[in-house]
């Protein structure tokens, strides 16, 4: 980019950022069925030191309230949609509240804040809202999903798991599981839950919150980088829905026009059905990991960071996908490398 | 829509923190009124000071012992003789500190600039005086001392009589390899500025703040340039291969329509770009826009704007109190206590606080981080004025207020 102006301190991508989020402001998106216990989640961590300066927003105001200045409606400049979701019919009033927020933080009309978190209604697919911030250019500048933190309550959880794809998807594209009300709930209820949880999602940690308590630091901090390794595709999972996970892991560094061409067939092919792809790339000539996401047929411009997590050079790309096989993905990679790789005639 | 009611009272939300983690602040003692003059040394006993110049009278300079940032402690602050005098700018190579002392009026002493020794922080010990006063002199308003050999300066001198009472200053360089006896090796004047010369005084802008010198930038990758902002003349690139015979090699201002007072150059040799500053001056944004600039300098012939660091919106600062706009930059100093890098720019602009701004992509600055503290106790601006900033090679952030809030140190978090 701009060759005759580039730095020597700059990658391939630009700037290295020293973590993922550069200095955009992060997101974290709670979801979780109604009932499940998110505002009281909510409501515990903005009394906690890592949830000061926080701003919240809404789609609907539910009966737990939030004591807290910065409360928006995502909804509030067209119609309040009462038990509506947070998802495709309303994405712009969720752009415009997000737009607003930030203006007013410049003009000095709302006090000082450093991360948003949306709360979503109960039915709403986290789909619309992760793509949300890929297709729009302004605010995937300002702004960076951080953390999914879905919230599932012990005792009413499996049940739903089971009869609505909507929360599986909840469930399925988080990175962070929050089991609530398991004091109320049987052992062998959570015990259940838990398992069906991790046969959802196995990327996620599966953490417990009894009366909104829980460590604030999980609701803010991405976890991307303390996953175990792997080599090679992992299957991980593959359950209703058609959706199945895995992951690619390999030390050994990918040439970027490899995996760059490779997505993209994916992308042109089945963009649709890759609901998410997300993680550290060991490309090579670079010397940081490159962060790679994909929310559907939308990519996240690649960045590069000045440091590998914990020294651990190698990549880790998890695929959620659905009706795609792990061994389609494969094969799809192992063509692209073998046709790059092949010497010119 | 729940309109948002801010506990903290009206102004309260002025104060903002995004992407910088304040460590500390530092008061002073109460001498929290800062100039331009911040530089950083590491003292024989390992104990990292940096070094402030106070916008003006009674202090001289401050040595702050920043070795745990979090921990400021004051080490010495010294006086100036007269109450007509200020420091306002400094520079340290070593353990040899240059000050410069401007006076209120022409004609005042003392005026110039003093050498220390500050091998002992506590005890700063003077090498030199170099007297720059006379009749239409007010001394030394900003000085750049980095290798140790010249000092490069904005200064008036007792031979020089400007055309223009504001167009006293101008550029002088002086060789201090022995420093106990400076001696002026070179000097150059925008044309038309002194009397004499056969080219005519300059056209007067509207919001006259005079032809002079202000900031006058060396950097080792090219000693043969010295990059002069000229406040209401614009900037230059001068050709210093002969200190002797300083030349001129190219020309750039934005005044008019803009209206003057270009304070900084600072080029970012590998990127083939310049970074340069105006300076606000007038109270309520009445000279808005003062801005950063980013010219393309392939040609350093032919020096091309090509983008504007943004600023926040003009309505929301210019009643905060004080002045709001561009000032100093970290200038990217070449001494091993600063931070260098092509890619972030750092500025502040009074009550708009400090600002980091991304230049990756040259011809879309994105801001990147933003701090702007309350305003200070006592301060009489009713808002913060932050005037300087320095960044050591620790990535640790130093920025001063004009008034009374004194030093604040803060981490870049972005």
């Amino acid at each position: 980019m701009n060759a005759p102006f580039s730095s020597p301190a700059a990658g391939q991508f630009g700037r290295r950022q020293r973590r993922e989020r550069g200095p955009r402001i992060p997101v974290t998106i709670v979801t979780g069925f109604l009932g499940a216990g998110k505002t009281t989640l909510l409501r515990r961590f903005l009394t906690t030191q890592e949830g000061h300066g926080t701003a919240v927003i809404v789609n609907e105001f539910g009966a737990v309230g939030i004591d807290d200045k910065l409360l928006r409606s995502s909804a509030d400049e067209t119609v309040l949609l009462g038990n509506g979701c947070l998802c495709c019919n309303t994405r712009s009033d969720l752009q415009n509240a997000l737009r607003r927020l930030v203006a007013e933080r410049e003009r000095g009309q709302v006090p000082d804040f450093h991360r948003i978190v949306i709360e979503t209604s109960g039915l709403a697919d986290p789909s619309p809202i992760l793509q949300t911030f890929a297709t729009d250019r302004a605010l995937g500048s300002e702004f960076h999903v951080e953390v999914v933190a879905t919230v599932v309550d012990a005792m009413n959880g499996l049940a739903a798991l089971e009869q609505l794809a909507e929360a599986r998807k909840q469930a399925i594209l988080a990175d962070r599981l929050i089991v609530t009300k398991t004091d109320l709930a049987d052992a062998s209820m959570t015990a259940a839950l838990t398992a069906k949880l991790r046969e959802l999602n196995p990327h996620a940690s599966i953490e417990v919150a009894i009366d909104g308590v829980l460590d604030p630091r999980l609701l803010v901090e991405s976890n991307a980088a303390s996953q175990n390794q792997h080599q090679g595709f992992v299957a991980e999972a593959a359950h209703s829905d058609g959706i199945s996970s895995f992951v690619m892991g390999d030390t050994a560094p990918v040439a970027w026009n490899v995996f760059a061409r490779a997505m993209e067939t994916l992308i042109a092919l089945r963009g649709t059905d890759l609901l998410r792809v997300k993680g550290l790339l060991n490309v090579e000539g670079c010397r940081g990991p490159i962060v790679v996401q994909f929310v559907q047929h939308l990519a996240h411009p690649p960045v590069e960071l000045e440091n590998w997590p914990h020294n651990e050079r190698a990549s880790r790309v998890v695929f959620i996908t659905r009706h795609i096989g792990e061994q389609s993905v494969r094969d799809l990679f192992a063509a692209v490398q073998g046709l790059a790789s092949e010497p010119l005639r | 829509m729940a309109t948002a009611n801010n506990p903290l009272g009206p102004n309260s939300a002025e104060a903002t923190s995004w992407n910088f983690k304040l460590l500390a602040q530092h008061d002073l003692g109460g001498f929290g009124g800062m100039g331009e003059g911040m530089s950083v040394q590491i003292a024989k006993d390992g104990r990292r000071i940096i070094w402030l110049a106070h916008e003006s009278a009674p202090k001289n300079f401050t040595g702050v012992d920043v070795s745990d940032p979090r921990k400021p402690k004051v080490v010495v602050q010294t006086d100036l003789p007269q109450a007509f005098m200020r420091s306002n700018s400094l520079e340290l190579t070593g353990d040899i500190m240059a000050v410069a002392y401007q006076t209120q009026k022409v004609g005042q002493k003392p005026a110039g600039f003093e050498l220390f020794d500050v091998s002992v922080p506590e005890k700063p010990k003077s090498i030199s005086f170099t007297d720059c006063s006379g009749a239409n002199s007010r001394g030394v308003h900003q000085l750049w001392f980095c290798d140790g050999e010249y000092v490069h300066m904005a200064s008036g001198a007792a031979d020089f009589k400007p055309t223009h009472p504001l167009d006293d200053q101008f550029y002088r360089c002086f060789d201090v390899r022995n420093p106990s006896k400076p001696v002026e090796a070179g000097r150059w004047w925008m044309p038309g500025t002194r009397e004499g010369d056969s080219a005519k005084p300059p056209a007067r802008h509207a919001l006259d703040k005079g032809y002079r010198a202000h900031n006058t930038n060396v950097y080792p990758q090219r000693p043969d340039r010295m990059y002069l902002a000229y406040i209401d003349g614009g900037m230059y690139v001068m050709d210093i291969s002969d200190k002797s015979k300083p030349k001129p090699i190219s020309h750039w201002t934005n005044s008019p329509p803009y209206s003057g007072f270009m304070h900084t150059v600072m080029p970012l040799f590998d990127r083939n770009l310049m970074i340069v500053t105006d300076e606000s001056t007038e109270n309520a944004a009445k000279d808005w826009p003062k801005l950063i600039w980013i010219l393309d300098a392939r040609e350093e012939k032919h020096l091309v704007p090509i983008a504007t660091c943004p600023m926040p919106p003009v309505d929301a600062f210019s009643g905060r109190g004080g002045r709001f706009g561009a000032h100093n930059i970290h200038e990217n100093v070449p001494l091993p206590t600063a931070w260098n890098s092509d890619e972030i720019v750092l500025g502040t602009f009074f009550n708009g606080g400090l600002r980091a701004y991304d230049i990756s992509n040259p011809y879309q600055p994105k801001e990147v981080a933003a701090f702007v503290p309350p305003a200070p106790k006592g301060t009489p601006a009713n808002s913060v004025q932050l005037n300087d900033v320095f960044v050591d090679e620790r990535k640790i952030v130093y920025t001063v207020d004009r008034h009374t809030g004194g030093l604040y140190i803060l981490e870049m978090d972005f």
